[in-house]
């Protein structure tokens, strides 16, 4: 199982959204990191087909996903990044009907319904119309829909925004858990989630990509980048303009900063421990 | 003002605003319309012909363009209104005896061939030597007699009206002194006697009134305009649902937490629905009546008595005209503001915002039964009098003069509800201002929460076994409010008539439609050997006639005996010159069938004309644009809602989020077409069958006069079901063009908007407003199917390029929207 983008482009007149990308996805789960504008919407919309790439390929398996078509989306889970909703449909009418949407036949799309509410803890309020849930709720519903019907591909846009940590590490755990055999891409601006369950992270930046590697690999490469350094409030501004800047935090009575760069202060000390996907957050993508 | 800015910045409110006041003037000029300007334009037909036919043929009766004679109208006012009423009155009786004798002597030499009015035409020659003489020289414009002849009819039942006021008073003065005589009634603390007391007594104070004579079209259309009223009510609706944003938008906490979000908020909002209120009554109630003088013809005289309005007239107030519209305009501002304050204070009292409008829809709906279908001798008639409705259609207190039983006591209607209506607005808004301050937004409990969640439950136990196309009509009838629209369609099909009666133009025509349906069938030797057996039957009859007049010149016959002979003579004339017309039809039928190739028939035409001809081209007209508001309507949210909902990049990402769903979407629009083609037509036809023989359904349909020049050899019955069939693709591609138009839009109301503007409107300012150039968009023309075919037949061009232009375009619809639904941006 191999999904391959191959000189990836997409263009809206002369805004680069997508620039020349060669990324190979195989078993596992990605995490996509990127500010704002990096192009990873852009490359989920390019791998759901529901925009027109301007040049490159996307090969699944080798062939091209345009060509297999409808045999490529029956085994593509999509969970978009915006809320969308038939909000007068009940979350299990919605399933049913996403279920139907994906082909499943009806015995099938049941037991994954019940199983997938379970999972998602909305067994409760199955009957209880979608206008009237909360925006964490909704985003549960929105992740049952893209497990239905067992897909192999699974593209996951922001999925567990606006849950609270419990919730968070319950579908963080879930994902993990099916991650076996399939290709689960995963954008998101919460850096810890993906630092505890990705296998590889994929560091995106004005539509090209930056950085790849396994969290350890990754934060390895900031080993020696990181520093903490005291600074009176005076000279806040200057540092903040000289580096990128970490956390800024109070330590016995003085003011602290972390800075991140290849060419630091000599002042301060640097972080070995306790390096974070943060830190390597802001060495690739922080400006 | 920030309350104000953030209500009146809400486009889709003043859209909504702005539609609800072009709609009124629309609504308004068109009643006055339909209601002929209150003029009767009808011109009496005198009973002088011979009743021909044994079918009961309507007569064609002859009417003056309404507008025309509301003209004349004022032209005779003009001369009348300073003439004393007792001069007045016989002049006027004078000049509608005059103006009949002309249409009598009209009549009668039209109808000169008939020898039995002979004598009436010999007596009127001697009487008035020099008006026959005029009418026969054709001095006189029979069209400007009729217009004369309606417009002294109106002035006359408006004279007489006034004439008789005073004779009004009286009887109700005597009737007290005589009703009170009565045992029965000679209680004078009983219901009945202190109402005919109280009815006398408040009568009493128009004792002496002058009445005047004037124009009063304008006054009696802007009391008469009910319509008015419920597009005052849609207004405040909105305005009081716009108070609703917060809650929908999830800001009642936030507003409810601001140090002016309670007390100042709510009497910003009572401020807000009395300058809506006030702004409202004046454009709406004060356009109607800008209208009204612009079509009835000025102000006249304001200071007229109002009772001189006939209207009015059982209002026991002494005032003018002006006086009397100005203290109308108040009191429908007090009014108005009264039903705002009442829908506020539902719409306050209510957390949930759902439950809110279905509380006002019902409370409204009940208040509208009590009000509409109590009956008036009901025990209950307080439910119906101290009723919003009695605010909302004032106009009905000013008109009507009712006592209702309190407690045994007669209580005035209108004086009741006017004073009612100052304490009602204070308390109201006091009780509105407290629970907007006092309410707490977190503080709800949804107690039908728990019963929804097991409706819904039940549904969905339904809905689980729904594939894609259950789904989609799910989305259309239910989320998107399909069944309300199909419910409209069937409301308005309900006042849809689909047949209309020709009625015969004279006596011939009768004659002549009696002896086709008589000789309907095949056209063969053996017709016109039936044709030959009448006619001798005829010519035996005048020649008995002849034989009579001989006897009767002789003095061997009386002038009784005679005239019966003289009566059949004319008929069998008449008769005879009818089945002259029905020969020569049978002929052209016969030598068009020997030149086309078809078999001719004898078919009375009339049911087809009724039903399917340019005589039926309204009822065509209204059932095609009904049908297209219902497809329309009913299909426009199809992708819009996708859009709306956000939905459209998840399905396209799904396996049969595309064509597969595209195809149950079209499918879904040709089922609901058919299903609203099947009911219109199926009544249609229905009526047609209710009317027609279908024997002639075999006949070739070039038999039928208006289809002589169809360019397809097909018998009646296949045309028929060509003609509905064409329909039926004309309205799908209606629908097809809908769907289309609803991919590009975003939101739910743009694509009902976009969709009636594109499809509906050019239909609409063409057949209702003659806009001829937009008769080339006109879809209802499609729909309507029987012009464009007639129009085709006429001028040789082959329906087939309608056919083929209806179906690529259909095609093309489809083409674009798969096209869309492939690429989701």
């Amino acid at each position: 199982m191999q999904l391959e983008l191959i000189d990836l482009t997409k263009r809206y007149g002369d805004f680069v959204a997508l620039d020349h990308l060669n990324i190979t996805f195989t078993a596992g789960i990605y995490g996509i990191l990127g500010a704002n504008g990096a192009g990873k919407s852009t490359m989920m919309n390019l791998l759901t087909d529901n925009i027109s790439r301007s040049n490159g390929k996307i090969l699944y398996d080798g062939t091209d996903i345009l060509k297999l078509g409808k045999d490529f989306r029956k085994i593509l889970g999509y969970m978009p990044q915006q809320q969308g909703f038939y909000e007068h449909m009940t979350a299990q009418t919605f399933l049913y009907y996403m279920a139907d949407l994906k082909g499943i036949p009806k015995r099938q799309a049941a037991q994954e319904i019940d199983d997938l509410l379970d999972a998602t803890n909305l067994s409760d309020v199955r009957h209880k119309k979608l206008g009237g849930y909360s925006g964490g709720m909704k985003q549960r519903v929105l992740l049952a829909q893209a497990l239905l019907g067992d897909p192999k591909v699974v593209i996951l846009d922001e999925p567990t925004a606006g849950l609270d940590p419990k919730e968070r590490i319950r579908i963080r755990n879930f994902i993990s858990a099916m991650s076996r055999n399939r290709i689960i891409l995963l954008a998101t601006h919460i850096v810890s989630d993906i630092e505890s369950i990705s296998d590889q992270i994929l560091m995106m930046k004005k539509g090209q990509m930056v950085g790849m590697g396994t969290p350890g690999e990754l934060i390895e490469s900031v080993a020696d980048k990181v520093k903490e350094m005291s600074c009176s409030p005076e000279e806040l501004d200057r540092v903040q303009e000289q580096y990128k800047v970490g956390n800024i935090f109070q330590r016995h009575g003085e003011t602290w900063v972390r800075i991140i760069g290849d060419n630091l202060s000599t002042e301060g000390q640097y972080v070995e421990d306790h390096l974070s996907l943060e830190d390597v957050y802001l060495y690739y993508l922080g400006e | 003002m920030a309350e104000w800015k953030r209500i009146f910045r809400n486009r889709r409110l003043c859209a909504g605003l702005l539609v609800i006041l072009l709609l009124n003037g629309f609504l308004f000029l068109r009643e006055q319309k339909a209601q002929d300007y209150g003029i009767d334009g009808t011109i009496p037909a005198f009973s002088f012909s011979l009743n021909i036919g044994e079918g009961g043929y309507e007569v064609a009766q002859e009417t003056v363009d309404s507008m025309d004679g509301y003209n004349r109208y004022l032209q005779w006012l003009e001369d009348y209104k300073d003439l004393p009423l007792a001069e007045s009155l016989p002049k006027l009786e004078k000049e509608k005896e005059r103006l009949t004798t002309i249409l009598q002597i009209y009549e009668m030499l039209e109808n000169d061939s008939e020898m039995f009015l002979s004598d009436s035409l010999e007596q009127y020659r001697a009487e008035q030597p020099e008006l026959v003489q005029q009418i026969e020289n054709g001095e006189l414009d029979l069209y400007e007699v009729h217009l004369d002849y309606a417009a002294v009819n109106h002035l006359l039942k408006q004279v007489q009206y006034l004439d008789g006021y005073d004779d009004y008073l009286n009887t109700i003065r005597a009737n007290k002194d005589k009703m009170l005589s009565f045992s029965i009634f000679n209680d004078p603390d009983s219901f009945s006697g202190r109402n005919i007391i109280l009815t006398a007594e408040e009568f009493q104070a128009l004792e002496g009134i002058s009445l005047t004579l004037g124009a009063d079209g304008a006054i009696s259309a802007f009391m008469d305009f009910a319509i008015t009223d419920y597009l005052l009510l849609a207004v405040l609706m909105l305005i009081c649902i716009s108070f609703l944003d917060e809650r929908k938008k999830g800001l009642w906490s936030v507003v409810h937490a601001a140090p002016n979000g309670r007390l100042r908020l709510a009497l910003q909002r009572t401020g807000i629905l009395l300058g809506v209120s006030a702004i409202s009554v004046l454009l709406l109630c004060g356009s109607n009546l800008l209208l009204g003088f612009s079509v009835y013809g000025g102000m006249d005289d304001l200071g007229r008595a109002v009772q001189s309005v006939e209207l009015l007239g059982k209002m026991p107030l002494v005032c003018s005209v002006g006086q009397f519209l100005l203290m109308y305009l108040l009191f429908k501002i007090g009014a108005t503001f009264l039903v705002a304050l009442l829908l506020w204070l539902i719409f306050t009292a209510i957390n949930n915002v759902k439950y809110t409008i279905m509380a006002a829809a019902s409370v409204l709906v009940v208040e509208y039964s009590l009000y509409s279908f109590l009956p008036v001798q009901s025990g209950l008639n307080l439910l119906k009098y101290f009723n919003i409705f009695t605010y909302i259609s004032l106009s009905d207190l000013y008109t009507n003069y009712l006592n209702i039983d309190l407690f045994g006591y007669p209580v005035g209607i209108r004086a009741v509800s006017q004073y009612a209506c100052l304490p009602l607005i204070l308390l109201l808004a006091v009780v509105c201002i407290i629970i907007h301050c006092r309410k707490r937004p977190a503080a709800g409990k949804d107690l039908l929460g728990w019963f929804v969640y097991g409706i819904n439950h039940i549904v969905d136990r339904f809905l689980r076994r729904f594939h894609l196309l259950g789904m989609e009509f799910h989305k259309t009838l239910s989320i998107q409010k399909g069944v309300v629209i199909l419910l409209l369609f069937l409301y308005l099909l309900s006042g849809l008539s689909f047949t209309v009666t020709i009625p015969v133009t004279d006596q011939t025509d009768a004659a002549a439609r009696q002896y086709t349906s008589e000789l309907a069938g095949a056209i063969t030797d053996d017709t016109f050997r039936r044709i030959d057996e009448i006619q001798t039957e005829l010519d035996n009859t005048l020649a008995a006639y002849e034989q009579a007049l001989l006897k009767y010149e002789s003095g061997e016959m009386e002038y009784p005996q005679y005239d019966v002979y003289a009566r059949e003579a004319e008929a069998a004339r008449i008769k005879s010159t009818g089945l002259s017309v029905v020969r020569q039809r049978a002929e052209e039928l016969r030598s068009l069938g020997d030149e086309k190739g078809f078999a001719p028939w004898l078919i009375e035409e009339s049911p087809y004309k009724g039903t399917y001809g340019n005589e039926a081209r309204v009822n065509q007209q209204s059932a095609a644009l009904v049908a297209m508001l219902t497809v329309v309507l009913l299909l426009a949210g199809s992708f819009a809602y996708e859009t709306q909902s956000g939905m459209t990049y998840l399905l396209a990402s799904t396996q049969r989020g595309r064509k597969t769903l595209l195809r149950r979407k079209v499918g879904m629009a040709a089922i609901l077409t058919t299903i609203v083609w099947a009911v219109t037509y199926g009544l249609e036809f229905h009526a047609f069958l209710g009317v027609c023989d279908t024997g002639t359904f075999t006949a070739s349909v070039q038999n039928l006069s208006m289809l002589e020049n169809f360019p397809i050899q097909c018998s009646i019955a296949v045309f028929l079901v060509g003609l509905y069939l064409f329909r039926w693709l004309a309205l799908f591609t209606c629908a097809m063009l809908t769907m289309l138009i609803s991919s590009f839009m975003k939101r739910m109301e743009t694509a009902y908007i976009a969709t009636c503007g594109v499809i509906l409107l050019p239909s609409v300012l063409y057949l209702y407003l003659d806009l001829e150039p937009l008769k080339y968009l006109s879809l209802a023309l499609l729909v309507e199917a029987m012009p464009v075919l007639i129009d085709l037949s006429s001028k040789g061009i082959s329906i087939f390029i309608v056919l083929i232009l209806l179906l690529a375009l259909a095609i093309l619809s489809g083409c674009v929207l798969r096209r869309k639904t492939k690429a989701a941006t």
